[in-house]
């Protein structure tokens, strides 16, 4: 019986702690995983839990990432809960597996800290890892301060587990800007976050061995799209669990969670698109273009995936322009939100003024002014009622000012 | 452990592993497979990497296994495994077990290509953590699956379709890479060479009963001649395994604790090694004069070896 | 290889996650229609192997080298009281033809002979060679 940790009212925990003392409180049956900055703490502090008996579920520490999701989804077809933590360059070793896990519905739950992907090597934040992962069938959460690391990675498994959902979960978070700051977190006791997550209930545990079964199976052109299509047909439609998920939620904590995060946008006229910490840097920017008489607001997916489309083209119905700023380079094209942003709009039958702002790659500071400035030249396309400023800019690069057209 | 005392006894077994699936005619996986897996009475959770076997016996909607089995890719049968055996252990000691009465084991079958080459990171780091399960490498000295290409278990002089013959070239020009020595290395508690044969059908059901008996990670590296790449007649599948042993080309043996070594069969006359690749039609190209060389290489190599493991069973090291 | 028709499912029947039971009622030994047993590569062969009961000694080397898991054994018991596996017959639908069990079966005149597939079983028992 894992003993049980005393936790205070308020504690004050970095993003890493955060999401291990949530693992801690899940607790997994099996963890299999790999260190890598900056996710590391995770496993160091998982480790330090299951020595000091708090803990009683088994923790594999494999030779590698791709190892580690390989063990992760071995053991959740064996029929139990379970868990990993990674980034960057470990995510990528793993994506084969990634795709694996999700095609055989095993409803693991996995933090990713994240960071750039090399070369050049860099171990700081940016969402490279995020983005590479996109079509592998995970539902995607993202957190912006270690508080929404520890909620969203509890509603992680209730989310995954569902009858009706029955699919992998990443958590995102950014490399040191959340994994290593400290904040006040306001944790559940070991006692609610469980009784929240609940039970493990299995699907065709491979322990069961009074009904034998096959994972795995090859299928070929008769057979391939039939099942890819339940995948898709899985994610499209989890959104009312993740809603009944958040809701749930907020009985229990008070704090409410979004398919779709909003700040001042109800009466803005602009609007920025942005996720993760910079979220955070934006609603001081937004406060402060507000008292210049700007009338902006923000946006984020708390899910990126399923990208709530829909969802995103209703909350933007009356801005005139919008900036999507991407923490990764789209290498030959423009960011993955701004795709995904426009595509939404206008499959709705809206339109915007759409421009797309790269920032923060490495780990690359971004601050209040330069999200001000981003602010004010959005603007500027709203009052001249169409795109004044390029398609492509770059946020705090040192050097001359380049932009893409 | 099951006892295995005599063929007539254990032709009662029911077979674990069903016919209906897609292997070549007269395929050597399947003979080991079936033995290995009817060498236990205890419940077993299989798993398998990408290559002929997985392949071939579950193609949906068909799966030839009786019990449970998972395939997750190329690389990772060992991962899969332990992961498998870590929430064993994990429902065990919470005890949420499924049939808390019955005793799991763990088995995990690759080919040479998943075992030698692309997974044997996954296999070192399975048994460097010392998880209980067996592991059964299915050696046909090549990327069968894919058509027959090299592995770093393809013997000097053989014909692949990426080491082909030719005019300027003879084949594969590394030796075969010695896994089952670099298992007993790890510390495994039991590592064993087998192969499938009427004639030692036993040495292969006593390994692999014991193996999986053995707490800890186990190895058996099965010898399993491929009609289709190796190229022989599909019903001389047993022989060529048979001359394998015969002329030392692949020895019969056991190590326990990485340490003791034990040869479990000793032909009464070494037969040269001609006998052995005279037989395939990878080596054919061996016999001509300019290659007889090769073939004096084989002898040297297998000599040589047959030498090194009597000396280290006489030590007792 | 084309599924047969009958198991041509459609998107919304197929399996969860192409998971797929092996049994229907594993006490009883009841295969599913999933399990590869209930399936037939009879269309492989060209020839078939045919057992001559009464050579056979019940060695046992052709249910033990079969790669398709074609021999139908029956549990006997022998006069000291030791179970022993019984050849009973040829499971063909799983048979491929390939001849390991004619090549192993140590009969001086085999209990096992490969015949064209289109010759009868009565046929080929009465075409079976003599010891002289």
């Amino acid at each position: 019986m894992a003993q049980k940790y005393e936790l205070k009212q308020r504690e004050v925990w970095d993003g890493n702690l955060a999401a291990a003392h949530a693992l801690r409180q899940a607790q997994v049956d099996v963890v299999a995983a790999y260190p890598i900055t900056p996710s590391t703490p995770i496993v160091q502090n998982y480790a330090q839990f299951l020595a000091d008996g708090y803990v009683d579920g088994e923790f594999v520490m494999v030779e590698s990432e791709h190892s580690a999701m390989s063990a992760c989804v071995g053991a959740a077809a064996a029929g139990g809960r379970v868990a990993t933590a990674t980034s960057s360059q470990g995510y990528a070793l793993m994506v084969e597996v990634l795709y694996q896990a999700s095609g055989m519905r095993l409803p693991i739950v996995m933090t990713v800290v994240n960071r750039a992907l090399a070369s050049p090597l860099n171990i700081h934040g940016d969402h490279s890892d995020l983005y590479l992962g996109r079509d592998a069938g995970w539902i995607h959460l993202i957190a912006n301060n270690p508080q929404e690391a520890y909620d969203l990675t509890l509603c992680a498994f209730r989310i995954g587990e569902d009858e009706r959902v029955r699919l992998p979960v990443t958590t995102n978070q950014d490399g040191f800007l959340v994994s290593h700051t400290a904040q006040v977190v306001e944790p559940l006791s070991d006692e609610e976050a469980y009784k929240f997550v609940g039970d493990y209930k299995p699907k065709y545990p491979m322990l069961d061995t009074k009904n034998p079964v096959t994972y795995g199976a090859q299928t070929e052109e008769e057979w391939h799209f039939e099942h890819k299509v339940n995948q898709h047909k899985a994610l499209m439609e989890s959104f009312p669990v993740i809603e009944e998920v958040f809701s749930e939620f907020e009985k229990l904590t008070g704090r409410k969670y979004n398919l779709v995060e909003t700040y001042k946008l109800d009466d803005a006229d602009i609007a920025l698109v942005l996720m993760g910490s910079a979220f955070e840097t934006a609603m001081l920017a937004v406060d402060k273009a507000r008292e210049e008489g700007i009338k902006v607001g923000l946006l984020m997916p708390r899910v990126f995936r399923p990208f709530p489309y829909n969802e995103i083209a209703k909350k933007l119905k009356n801005v005139k322009a919008v900036a999507a700023l991407d923490r990764s380079a789209p290498m030959g094209t423009t960011g993955a939100l701004f795709n995904e942003v426009s595509a939404a709009l206008m499959a709705n039958g809206q339109s915007a003024i759409m421009t797309n702002y790269i920032y923060g790659l490495g780990g690359r500071d971004t601050t209040v002014e330069h999200i001000l400035e981003v602010i004010k030249e959005t603007n500027e396309n709203k009052k001249a009622n169409k795109r004044v400023t390029p398609l492509q800019g770059f946020i705090n690069l040192r050097g001359p000012k380049l932009s893409f057209n | 452990m099951k006892n295995i005392t005599n063929l007539k006894e254990f032709a009662c077994t029911p077979d674990r592993f069903q016919g209906g699936h897609r292997l070549c005619p007269g395929c050597a996986h399947s003979m080991i497979v079936r033995e290995v897996v009817n060498a236990t009475d205890d419940d077993l959770v299989i798993s398998t990497a990408t290559g002929c076997l997985e392949v071939c016996s579950a193609i949906y909607p068909y799966t030839s296994w009786d019990v449970s089995w998972i395939h997750i890719g190329f690389e990772n049968a060992a991962a899969a495994i332990s992961g498998a055996e870590a929430m064993y252990k994990a429902l065990s000691k919470k005890n949420k077990l499924y049939n808390p009465d019955k005793r799991v084991k763990f088995v995990a079958f690759g080919g040479d290509g998943g075992t030698y080459d692309i997974g044997f990171q996954s296999l070192s780091g399975a048994v460097e953590r010392g998880h209980d399960f067996l592991y059964v490498c299915l050696d046909n000295e090549n990327y069968a699956n894919t058509g027959g290409q090299r592995s770093s278990s393809t013997p000097l002089g053989a014909h692949t379709t990426t080491t082909p013959r030719g005019r300027v070239s003879y084949g594969e020009k590394q030796r075969k890479k010695d896994l089952t020595m670099i298992m007993a290395a790890h510390g495994c508690p039991y590592v064993a060479t087998a192969i499938p044969s009427t004639k030692h059908w036993k040495d292969l059901a006593v390994k692999a009963a014991k193996a999986i008996e053995t707490v800890g990670p186990t190895f058996i590296n099965a010898l399993s001649p491929c009609t289709t790449e190796w190229k022989f007649k599909p019903e001389e599948t047993t022989e060529i395994a048979d001359l394998a042993v015969e002329t030392c080309a692949f020895p019969l043996y056991e190590i326990e604790d990485g340490r003791k070594l034990r040869i479990t069969y000793r032909p009464k006359v070494k037969l040269p090694i001609e006998e052995y690749l005279s037989r395939q039609g990878r080596f054919s190209h061996l016999f001509k004069p300019e290659n007889k060389w090769i073939i004096a290489e084989w002898q040297k190599q297998v000599d040589e070896y047959w030498d090194y493991l009597q000396r280290r069973e006489e030590a007792g090291v | 290889m084309a599924t047969p028709k009958e198991m041509l499912t459609t998107w919304d029947k197929v399996q969860f996650a192409a998971i797929l039971p092996a049994f229907e009622d594993l006490e009883h030994k009841k295969r599913s229609k999933f399990h590869s047993y209930n399936y037939s590569v009879a269309d492989w062969r060209v020839e078939k192997p045919v057992f001559n009961r009464e050579l056979c000694i019940d060695c046992d080397f052709c249910w033990v080298s079969c790669p398709d898991s074609c021999f139908m054994v029956e549990e006997v018991v022998n006069k000291r009281g030791k179970k022993q596996a019984k050849i009973v017959g040829i499971n063909y639908n799983l048979c491929k033809g390939c001849g390991v069990c004619v090549d192993v079966c140590p009969t001086p005149i085999k209990s096992l002979l490969m015949f064209p597939e289109y010759v009868d079983t009565e046929e080929a028992l009465k075409q079976w060679p003599k010891k002289d």
